[in-house]
């Protein structure tokens, strides 16, 4: 089995594919040069798809370093190096490399379509500059004069001879590409690739690694040049132009990013392409453009991607570790890896936050935290959504900087730090939402996690894999999460309890003095919860822990210190018990039972027996995360039902699931006779349900008036409820004296407002409101809540609202949702009025 | 004197970026997509516009040549690029790199590889004299129209529902959708109005440059730097940016000609140093 490895080798079968072209290439009637122009082409693929297929990279600006390469091999030899090739040639190479490292430096700072741009940007100044000075670099003549001059008496002007002297070039540079691929500085380029934000995360300074990754393909690409120049004895501004950097991209695509050596299949096919079709007709680009659009369209993997496709019918399939890893379900917790237990402890605090602020424009999403964190404790932090936890993580780890206040890790101050130094000085995190390197295996996403700390994190020699100790502590962590035998799994097809260990684990890696773990169990069934909650807890005993979770029952069961946010604030901080009996907390979770505009209402059964919505067992995915399982419920006309039931227990995911913003992957969604599960959003609208989102969601830069002419404009017909302008003035004078103001400039409850004057602006039967009291002011509430009570006349509604006097004293009936599914449904009134059954069902 | 002239010339050369700018910017604020292929309708205009002008005359190809170019534009919108919104961004890329390759190929076989010659409309010969200060009449007429041009862009998408919709779907895709708007007929007719601008820049160069099948490419380059300069999904930045990038070349070409075309690129990497997202950009998270 080894032997026919070796013979697959990349490597080898690129030895014998240089051995090999010319005679393909002469023995189709074309030339030597044609088959020194495919190797050049070949070796140019190699370094440009370092970039872009392994580094995610989209540049063009290739073809300034080639011709660039190209103008210094031809005037270095003019002018200064007569009668070497050596010289020319090396100093072509230094000088891409210095260009690429200035060029690099300047357009990385930018990201995406922005850097791509700055790259076409760069060609663009590059070629006027060489097309203009004539003087200089011949302008559109180009130069010619440039000499193959003899090398260890080799006769280079013999194509044959010349040939193989590429070759023998093109095939080292391969050798020295596999290697960098495969290097630890290799690894890193790929999760950069696959999600820059964690590769921050764990601790790699991204842009070094993209830098080092630029000036190695420019380097490459300007090798080439160089030994274009010799082969065509002539330069010309043609190369520096954008399209040939067009052309280079497009070889590599055509080729294939995915493979090592795809991008010099796309050399070989590009080139012979051109040839045999310049023999027919002078528009081989036209045939080549059309190829290249069906590539993109369908099948954006390239050649290689097609050859895949077509030959695995005959390949054994590699059933197995993927379908095995999709049913993983976590055991983790044997043994506590021994890097993780050589921190000596700290008595007292490790980690302090004071007086921390971070504002988003006019909004302060954490105001003022003080929080001391316990070394070898469990802290939990709580609160209602909105209450600026994620943002206090956020600002802790170093994704933005803190508006004012110190955050002190052990003695030393870590505020405004960026996050690969945070990680670096012990303070390490999870995300809420899954955020790994999902085209990379568990074992390699665990490994570039552990790497960070190895002092050969960026050496591009050695193989990544041959780092013994790295190897080592992965493996420990592997076999802690219980995750041993998917390691060669992608973590794509790995299932979502295992990603979110693997997640725990990234954070793990970095051999943290301070875990911050973000709702580690939200998603996961309750075994899974209880296993991971149980690893969570044996972590405390190596490190200290802050965990923000909504599964509260489980936070007062494990943690030892509770911390309750509210508000961008602290509520209340203390032990478990403290914590729950705290009347503050009771009135941020469940409320009071008698808010002072709550007027006793008398049960009201809905006359109208007519269902205008109904949920069958609906089931709904993001992603891999199942969020609802077998949903129904129901909602009469002319009733006003509430959606209870903690944060992520999805509330907000039925809403998106009746709208089908989310499809729903079974089970039937009926409104007014229809089934409208399947339709897309657009038109369940139009039958008659009007959203008042989460958040209002007003369109930012528009005026009043054109939010509410944006609800009217295509849902005219239908026979529910529509609201002319009068209604809505009526109802909301304020909107009427605001109409011409940018939507955004309003405060919360005008906002509100409008979002409600909006979804009722067409036809509507069925509201659906998320969280319409979420940030308004007392005044603002009454007055919210009074238009609410006035609307139940017309449509029925569905809300969803945290503040439970509220919602359940608007509400006829209520379901509770609890992690997806439905715990409870009835009358609302004995919920609204009787404290002890409320919290039986929506508390313990 | 001549310096006000050369700066008069640069911002007609400026006008012509807006023009297409504004094209190159809606597509890309609503779609996402970035279209390299912008410079191939451009002169997909142009040729269209040398046929037409031969028969109906300039006026008509005026007319008409954008129209055919926002037909092609539908076609390709509809059973291609379709595909690829909410894609990487990158795809669409790529695509419309591919696009133009083939349009101008495509221009070649139908018309040839030389340029050619394009004869200004007799009703606008002659040049305005202002004492040493002289200029085409044509090139007035440039001005007015893409003046004309801009404005009524600007009418468009704030006066009417469309521009209304255009705007929200810009801000928030998903809520347009949830108030019962589709946004596919939206996204199609963006397309075809960004494309046509494009070709009604391709007439109006067409008496002034010519016709020749790399036309395109070379204005797609100067068209981006407008963009970025301006700020991608900014109105008001792109024509500040293209009035900008017209002045700084006009004053290179008073006092430095070889350096004209690199001027506007070494502006835009100077920008793009200080204020990242161009003068008037806002943050698009998918395209960071």
């Amino acid at each position: 089995m080894k032997g026919i490895a070796y013979f697959r080798h990349p490597l080898f079968v690129a030895a014998v594919a240089l051995l090999a072209l010319p005679h393909v290439v002469t023995g189709t009637g074309f030339t030597w040069g044609i088959a020194t122009e495919i190797a050049i082409f070949a070796l140019v693929g190699l370094g440009y798809n370092l970039l872009l297929g392994y580094s995610g990279l989209l540049s063009f600006g290739h073809g300034m370093f080639f011709g660039l390469a190209a103008y210094a091999t031809a005037l270095s030899q003019i002018h200064w190096f007569k009668g070497s090739l050596w010289l020319p040639l090396g100093f072509a190479v230094l000088f891409s490399a210095a260009f690429g490292l200035v060029v690099g430096f300047l357009v990385l700072r930018r990201r995406g379509v922005y850097f791509s741009l700055l790259t076409l940007a760069f060609t663009a100044l590059t070629f006027y500059i060489v097309y203009r000075w004539t003087s200089f670099t011949g302008g559109e003549n180009g130069l010619s004069g440039i000499r193959r001059a003899p090398f260890i008496g080799l006769d280079l002007d013999n194509q044959v001879v010349f040939y193989h002297l590429i070759a023998a070039i093109v095939f080292v540079v391969a050798w020295i590409m596999w290697r960098v691929v495969h290097s630890p500085l290799g690894s890193v380029l790929a999760a950069i690739r696959e999600n820059e934000n964690r590769a921050r995360f764990i601790g790699y300074p991204v842009l070094r690694y993209k830098l080092a990754a630029f000036v190695i393909s420019a380097t490459v690409t300007g090798l080439g040049g160089s030994l274009m120049a010799f082969l065509k004895l002539f330069v010309s501004a043609d190369t520096v132009h954008v399209n040939f950097s067009g052309e280079i991209l497009a070889m590599t695509i055509f080729g294939g990013v995915g493979s090592f050596l795809g991008p010099t299949l796309g050399a070989f096919f590009y080139t012979m392409f051109r040839e045999v079709l310049t023999g027919y007709t002078s528009a081989w680009q036209f045939w080549f453009g059309l190829l290249f659009m069906a590539f993109i369209l369908f099948s954006p993997s390239g050649l290689i991607g097609v050859g895949t496709r077509l030959l695995a019918p005959l390949r054994k399939k590699q059933e197995g570790v993927g379908a095995m890893a999709a049913r993983v379900t976590p055991q983790p917790g044997q043994e506590i890896p021994a890097f993780l237990r050589e921190h000596a402890p700290v008595s007292g605090t490790i980690l302090s936050c004071a007086d921390l602020v971070k504002r988003f424009g006019g909004f302060t999403a954490v105001a003022g935290v003080d929080l001391k964190l316990a070394d070898r404790k469990l802290h939990a932090l709580i609160g209602p959504n909105g209450a600026g936890k994620t943002t206090l993580f956020n600002t802790i780890s170093g994704m933005f900087a803190a508006d004012s206040g110190r955050i002190v890790l052990d003695n030393t101050a870590i505020a405004g730090l960026p996050p690969e130094q945070v990680v670096k000085r012990g303070l390490a995190r999870s995300f809420q939402i899954t955020s790994l390197f999902p085209a990379l295996t568990v074992w390699e996403n665990l490994r570039l996690a552990v790497q960070t700390r190895d002092a050969r994190r960026f050496n591009a020699w050695v193989p990544s894999g041959a780092l013994p100790q790295v190897n080592a502590e992965t493996r420990e962590l592997v076999k802690f999460l219980g995750l041993e035998n998917t390691e060669h799994a992608l973590i794509s097809s790995l299932s979502y309890g295992g990603q979110r260990l693997v997640e725990i684990g990234m954070a793990l890696a970095a051999r943290p003095r301070v875990l911050l773990l973000d709702e580690p169990l939200a998603g996961l069934a309750a075994a899974e919860r209880e296993r991971i909650g149980v690893l969570i807890r044996r972590l405390t005993e190596d490190m200290a822990v802050l965990l923000i979770e909504h599964d509260i029952d489980r936070v007062f069961g494990m943690a030892d210190t509770v911390t309750v946010m509210n508000e961008g604030s602290v509520l209340v901080e203390g032990d478990a018990e403290t914590v729950r009996a705290h009347p503050e907390v009771q009135r941020v979770y469940i409320g009071s039972g008698h808010a002072h505009l709550v007027a006793h209402r008398e049960q009201r059964v809905s006359s109208s027996q007519e269902v205008l919505l109904q949920l069958d067992k609906i089931n709904s995915f993001y992603g891999k995360s199942h969020i609802l399982h077998d949903v129904s419920l129901m909602v009469r006309a002319h009733e006003v039902v509430g959606l209870l039931g903690r944060n992520g227990a999805g509330k907000s995911s039925t809403f998106k699931s009746i709208l089908g913003i989310v499809q729903t992957e079974s089970g039937t969604v009926t409104f007014d006779g229809d089934v409208i599960s399947g339709s897309p959003p657009e038109r369940i609208a139009r039958l008659g349900i009007g959203l008042v989102p989460q958040g209002r969601r007003l369109f930012a830069g528009l005026t009043v008036d054109e939010n509410l002419r944006l609800g009217a404009l295509a849902r005219r017909t239908g026979d529910g409820v529509k609201w002319d302008r009068d209604r809505i003035y009526g109802c909301f004078p304020r909107i009427h004296e605001k109409l011409h103001i940018k939507a955004d400039l309003l405060s919360g409850g005008e906002q509100q407002m409008v979002a409600i004057a909006r979804a009722l602006s067409g036809n509507v039967k069925l509201l659906l409101m998320d969280e319409p009291f979420e940030g308004l002011s007392p005044a603002m509430v009454d007055e919210v809540f009074k238009s609410i009570e006035q609307l139940r006349q017309e449509v029925a509604i569905l809300i969803i609202e945290h503040h439970l006097d509220l919602a359940l004293s608007l509400a006829d009936r209520a379901y509770v949702l609890d992690r997806g599914q439905v715990s409870h449904e009835g009358p609302a009134q004995p919920l609204l009025t009787d404290l002890e059954f409320r919290k039986q069902v929506l508390w313990l | 004197m001549l310096l006000f002239e050369q700066i008069a010339n640069g911002l007609l050369v400026g006008a012509y970026y807006i023009v297409l700018s504004l094209g190159l910017s809606l597509i890309f604020s609503l779609g996402g997509v970035v279209n390299l292929a912008h410079g191939a309708f451009y002169a997909v205009g142009a040729y269209l516009a040398y046929e037409i002008e031969r028969r109906l005359g300039f006026f008509g190809a005026m007319g008409l040549s954008p129209v055919g170019v926002a037909l092609i534009g539908i076609l390709i919108e509809r059973f291609a690029l379709r595909r690829l919104y909410n894609k990487d961004p990158m795809l669409g890329l790529l695509f419309t790199f591919g696009l133009a390759l083939t349009a101008e190929q495509s221009l070649r076989m139908i018309w040839g590889t030389t340029g050619l010659p394009f004869s200004l409309p007799d009703r606008l010969r002659g040049q305005l004299i202002l004492g040493d200060f002289i200029y085409s009449y044509y090139r007035l007429f440039v001005l007015a129209v893409a003046i004309t041009a801009v404005t009524g862009c600007w009418l468009l998408l704030n006066k009417t529902a469309f521009g209304m919709v255009v705007r929200a779907g810009v801000r928030d895709p998903e809520m347009v959708r949830a108030l019962g708007i589709s946004l596919r007929p939206i996204l199609t007719a963006v397309f075809a109005l960004g494309v046509a601008l494009a070709g009604l820049a391709g007439v109006l160069s067409a008496p002034l440059a010519g016709v020749q099948p790399a036309m395109g490419t070379e204005i797609l380059t100067a068209t981006f730097v407008v963009v970025v300069i301006g700020g991608l999904g900014s109105f008001w930045g792109v024509v500040v940016a293209g009035l900008l990038v017209g002045a700084v070349r006009g004053v290179t070409v008073y006092y430095y000609p070889p350096a004209a075309e690199a001027s506007m690129y070494l502006l835009m990497v100077l920008i793009l140093l200080f204020r990242p997202r161009g003068l008037m950009g806002e943050k698009f998270e998918k395209f960071e």
